[in-house]
């Protein structure tokens, strides 16, 4: 062997993984360049705020026999996830907006695109980075909700007078973060500028709360809240909790239009995202 | 020696020229266009349900005809959404749009003001949603008015609204203009004062109203304010608005220091454009 | 001496914690001169302090006799050609340039007329009516150019002018911005494209971490770096012959030798240059074919100021 010894390019020598878990690298960079934000941190922390709120209701409940007025029933539940609704309309505009917008502003959709990485995979990627913010302030805050209540009340009765807990929070949360992300993620698609899709997201949240108020306001009924995409969200989320439903459209056409609204929003992702544009 | 810059309106008016082409067939009129447009299709479905010998909604015992719809539109879809919605969304990006794009360059290195840059902006802002709102209100106006109402009887109110409403854009797009020069995320600031501000200070008593734009302008509203949700309802209790001539004066006074604050805040300011 | 387009004077700007620009002074004459620095040496933030766009944290500077900043008038004066490929891509760009020089004060016939001899004057005739959006990038780059020069301003301050140029294009643009400065107009050219810009000019100003390292005619200055001993080829019938005559002065460094040359390195190039000709004069030492300095050029002073 030469004692001189080669300094030239070396090759790659260790294990590659299998095909199909790219994804997970663009999700991780996306998780590590938001979590290095101090203003997101800080917005993180704030959504955590209702669950310290509802904990110590939990915690008073349970040991002040005075307090039993405050108990928790699966309603606090409902609740608890509806109060997130601010803040998951927040994280969204804040991480989605640009998912996808910044990429297609920097042309890294060509860069992307053409290593061993399909169009899934990528926006399977950037759907994680939101969904797990968003889990994070929904799903796991609410699970974390019911074992307090638990371990506060010392036995799990309620949670066996209530099993469906478990499901109708899994459910829920999935359904309101999942419409929220697809929702954002083809609009990210659309434009390469995150402010102007942060405008969009906003202005179509309020617009078809807008629209729906104003027919309400003409026609006196809540048959039409289907129109309003916080109302669909609201209502099926309703009965998911066995709540009675506050508007008058049938939870079934609200379901309807949540997964027509994911169904769309997945039609512009597969038309958007593509390594090249052709422009006419 | 140097010559002369042109006028500072005169070269507002050429940055008018320039810009108002750009924001009329850009991306983002579309997406006004839907909004202006969704009113516009509320009217026509109404007024065909009508036309089919539907009879007229009732709401709380009373019958609404035509007239009281549109005041009804009025309130809830231009004054309280479209109006304040469209001065964030255009108001705030007037030059963040151009620092965003990069072009901006262009126009700072002229022999021009650039508080003329952004009055030329401003005005083709106001131009452009005057153009697209202002002919939505009265296509709404003749669908809807006509149901049990006459378009003559109600024709002074249409006016009353195309001007308030065009002030309106006026005054929301001059305060958005500046929280768009002086902040760094004005979207978000402009989403909680609309949404979040003047929410809560028009619905309690006092002086906090008279801190928000919307305070002025429902005094020139000719159509009673409507009962649509909780906090309709606990702002219609403490309804109060200024005298007329106080709502002008007061608009004018806002549009006219917010532009120019607005115009202070951009001669000033240093943009550094993203590498 | 004719009095400096540019002057800055103990020039400073910070952003945030980053400092730019450390303490810059510096006078840039009249004629052609070349900005030259490595990648994140400071040349964009002097670009933009010289335009107006920033500030100064401290100091002063001044374009053509008058403080820039917030003096919008100077602007009659000024053309700007920067480096970002920004457009109003749904114009086209004879709507482009028009639109831009008229916020000169031009009325439209005058501005239309400004605007095509622009276009003419690059070659932009036959794609005046396209849209910008539809431009190649040699085009994108000349109809930036056009915007600069449509008002025809005293002095041309031209950010990384011939990127995305193909080289026929370069050397056309090249040979433009020499005719600029023949009719009289200064030009500050950025680039990084060392041999282009020697092409254009000899008067460099040389930046490197935030600092001037150097400004001024580039053979001078590579005379005054002494730490670098100039390098002299020497192509002759009997170089090795040469060499030895070579060896007897101290004034030569060091010599190696190529097929057919012997290459010198001397600490005193005008003396050694003095012998040589005294040497090829009186004919004793074989003919003397080529004489030439590989390292009196920008490259190498590039390469011996920025560290």
């Amino acid at each position: 062997m030469s004692p001189i010894h080669d300094q030239s390019y070396r090759h790659y020598g260790g294990t590659k993984a299998a095909p199909g878990h790219a994804w997970a690298v663009i999700a991780t960079a996306g998780l590590r360049t938001f979590l290095r934000r101090r203003a997101f941190l800080g917005i993180m922390l704030f959504a955590l705020f209702p669950f310290i709120v509802r904990a110590v209701q939990l915690y008073i409940a349970a040991n002040v026999a005075q307090a039993s007025i405050i108990a928790a029933g699966p309603q606090t539940f409902r609740q608890f996830l509806e109060q997130q609704d601010f803040f998951v309309f927040v994280i969204t505009v804040y991480v989605g907006a640009g998912l996808i917008a910044n990429d297609r502003r920097a042309n890294a959709l060509q860069i992307y695109l053409s290593k061993p990485l399909m169009r899934t995979e990528y926006i399977f990627g950037k759907l994680a980075v939101l969904v797990v913010f968003l889990l994070s302030v929904t799903l796991v805050p609410a699970i974390l909700l019911l074992l307090l209540k638990i371990v506060f009340d010392g036995s799990f009765a309620f949670l066996r007078a209530n099993l469906f807990l478990i499901p109708a929070i899994v459910v829920a949360s999935l359904l309101q973060v999942l419409l929220a992300s697809f929702t954002m993620l083809a609009l990210s698609s659309l434009s390469k500028s995150a402010r102007f899709v942060g405008i969009l997201y906003v202005g179509i949240t309020f617009f078809t709360s807008a629209i729906y108020g104003a027919l309400y306001a003409i026609t006196g009924t809540s048959r039409v809240s289907w129109v309003s995409i916080g109302a669909n969200l609201t209502q099926v989320v309703d009965v998911i909790f066995r709540q009675p439903p506050r508007y008058a459209t049938p939870w079934q056409v609200s379901l309807l239009v949540i997964i027509g609204l994911v169904a769309v929003s997945l039609s512009i992702l597969e038309r958007r995202v593509r390594g090249v544009e052709v422009v006419t | 020696m140097t010559p002369r810059t042109p006028g500072y309106l005169a070269s507002a008016l050429r940055v008018f020229d320039m810009s108002t082409g750009e924001m009329l067939w850009s991306r983002r009129t579309i997406f006004m266009g839907l909004i202006v447009g969704a009113p516009v299709i509320i009217a026509l479905v109404v007024r065909l349900v009508f036309a089919l010998g539907a009879p007229s909604p009732t709401v709380n015992g009373t019958v609404m005809a035509g007239p009281a719809i549109f005041g009804l539109m009025i309130w809830i879809f231009y004054l309280r959404f479209i109006v304040p919605v469209l001065g964030v969304f255009y108001g705030t990006s007037l030059i963040a749009d151009e620092v965003e794009d990069k072009t901006i360059t262009y126009l700072f290195t002229r022999p021009i003001p650039r508080g003329a840059v952004l009055l030329g902006k401003y005005l083709a802002y106001l131009a452009c949603t005057v153009f697209v709102v202002l002919p939505s209100v009265i296509i709404v106006y003749l669908c809807i008015t006509p149901v049990r109402g006459s378009l003559g009887g109600s024709f002074v109110d249409l006016l009353k609204d195309l001007v308030l409403l065009g002030i309106g854009l006026a005054a929301y797009g001059a305060v958005f203009a500046w929280i768009g020069a002086k902040f760094k995320r004005p979207l978000l600031i402009g989403l909680i004062f609309i949404f979040g501000w003047e929410q809560v200070a028009m619905t309690f008593p006092g002086y906090m109203r008279q801190f928000t734009v919307a305070y002025y302008l429902q005094a020139l509203v000719p159509h009673a304010m409507p009962n649509d949700g909780v906090v309709s309802f606990v702002q219609s209790l403490f309804h109060q608005t200024a005298s007329l001539p106080t709502s002008l004066i007061a608009l004018a006074v806002i549009i006219v220091a917010f532009l120019a604050l607005a115009a202070a805040t951009v001669e000033r300011r240093e943009y550094v454009l993203e590498q | 001496m004719d009095a400096p387009v540019i002057s800055a004077d103990h020039v400073s700007k910070w952003y945030g914690q980053v400092l730019g620009l450390n303490d810059v002074t510096v006078n840039v004459p009249p004629g052609i001169t070349g900005l030259l620095g490595p990648n994140g040496a400071g040349k964009s933030t002097f670009m933009k302090l010289i335009t107006g766009q920033l500030r100064p944290s401290q100091g002063t500077i001044r374009v053509l006799g008058e403080p820039i900043w917030a003096n919008p008038g100077l602007f009659f004066r000024v053309g700007f050609c920067p480096e970002q490929d920004s457009f109003y891509e749904r114009m086209t760009g004879l709507e482009w340039v028009r639109a831009l020089v008229g916020l000169n004060g031009l009325d439209e016939k005058a501005a239309d007329e400004a605007a095509r001899r622009a276009l003419e004057t690059l070659e932009l005739t036959e794609h005046a009516d396209r849209k910008i959006g539809a431009y190649s990038k040699g085009l994108r780059q000349r109809v930036k150019m056009a915007q600069a020069i449509a008002h025809d301003p005293q002095l041309l301050i031209l950010d990384e002018p011939l990127s995305g140029m193909d080289p026929s294009l370069r050397r056309k643009t090249i040979r433009l911005i020499r005719e600029w400065a023949r009719t009289g107009k200064s030009v500050l050219v950025s680039s990084h494209i060392l041999h282009e810009i020697e092409s254009m000019t000899s008067n460099i100003l040389l930046i490197n971490n935030g600092r001037i390292l150097a400004e001024g005619d580039v053979h001078q200055i590579r005379d005054l770096i002494d730490e670098h001993p100039h390098t002299v080829y020497v192509r002759a019938n009997d170089p090795r012959r040469l060499a030895r005559e070579f060896l007897e002065n101290d004034d030569v460094l060091s010599m190696s030798f190529e097929p057919g040359a012997v290459v010198v390195q001397t600490g005193k190039p005008d003396a050694f240059y003095a012998r040589l000709t005294n040497m090829a004069a009186s004919g004793e030492f074989g003919a003397i074919e080529e004489v030439t300095s590989p390292d009196d050029n920008l490259q190498a002073v590039f390469q011996y100021l920025v560290k």
